[in-house]
């Protein structure tokens, strides 16, 4: 887990949120950009995931290994089914759902750091 | 982002437009409080049995709400409703409780002090969540 790239998932979430709540304000629907931050986004929880289970492979345990792992995994989904279910809506409010992905993105991993950290005490 | 403009939202809206938002609300506190009480049950369920069960009841009662809001039409919005008034119901009495009896609630669930670890989210989404079901049963009716 570093900070650096908890930092960049974030900074991606949050301008992806960005992005849907501007379709959403100027009554559009979802368009590429939306795709493309989804993916990015996607490939940094990754790279992510994939650093934190080597790490766990290691020998190295966050405070709550059970939950962490539910956060580590579970977050994976939440662009890809926040992007799936925004694509079938052809209202503005698909980019409504693009920031509660987005948003739940950038808390989570921050709630991943802070279980990582816990266990450097 | 593309040249065509988005279609207004029509009368016929059950699930789609803003409630399509509601939904992927509802579908993340489905998977954090199934996750949430999942790890609870199955790590530590001897010290606290009642806030945990609770927690599993709140899970179940979101993955349900999600449910009924996602398919719609007449009995996908009663479930619904059946759902997001236990909810709310949910919400007050564990927030309460949880206040009251400390002892009783350990552990964070959901609901402990009208959802404050969710940012109180949980106290708002079942009151949106009905104003949204008399939103659409009206439209419906109207048709």
């Amino acid at each position: 887990m570093s900070p650096v790239l908890v930092v960049a998932i974030t900074v991606v979430a949050v301008l992806l949120a960005l992005l849907g709540a501007a379709a959403t304000l100027v009554r559009r629907r979802i368009g590429l950009l939306h795709v493309a931050g989804t993916v990015v986004l996607e490939i940094l929880l990754l790279v992510q995931a994939a650093i934190a289970l080597l790490a766990l492979a290691g020998g190295e345990r966050p405070a709550e290994t059970a939950t962490f792992l539910g956060y580590l995994l579970g977050v994976l989904l939440v662009p890809v089914a926040g992007l799936l279910w925004a694509r079938t809506e052809p209202t503005r409010w698909a980019g409504g759902v693009i920031v509660v992905a987005g948003l739940v993105v950038a808390v989570m991993a921050w709630r991943l750091l802070q279980l990582w950290e816990a266990a450097r005490g | 982002m593309g040249e065509e403009r988005a279609a207004d939202a029509g009368p016929a809206a059950g699930t789609g437009g803003p409630g399509r938002v509601l939904v992927a609300v509802y579908a993340v506190f489905a998977l954090a409080a199934g996750a949430r009480a999942a790890v609870q049950l199955s790590t530590r369920f001897a010290e606290a049995p009642l806030a945990y069960l609770l927690s599993a009841v709140a899970a179940v009662v979101y993955v349900v709400a999600t449910v009924g809001l996602a398919r719609g039409g007449r009995a996908g919005r009663r479930v619904a409703f059946v759902a997001i008034t236990t909810e709310l119901v949910g919400v007050l009495v564990v927030g309460t409780l949880s206040i009251v009896d400390r002892a009783a609630f350990p552990d964070e669930t959901v609901w402990s002090v009208y959802g404050r670890g969710y940012g109180f989210v949980p106290l708002v989404l079942p009151v949106l969540g009905l104003l949204l079901l008399r939103r659409s049963a009206g439209s419906a009716t109207a048709r």
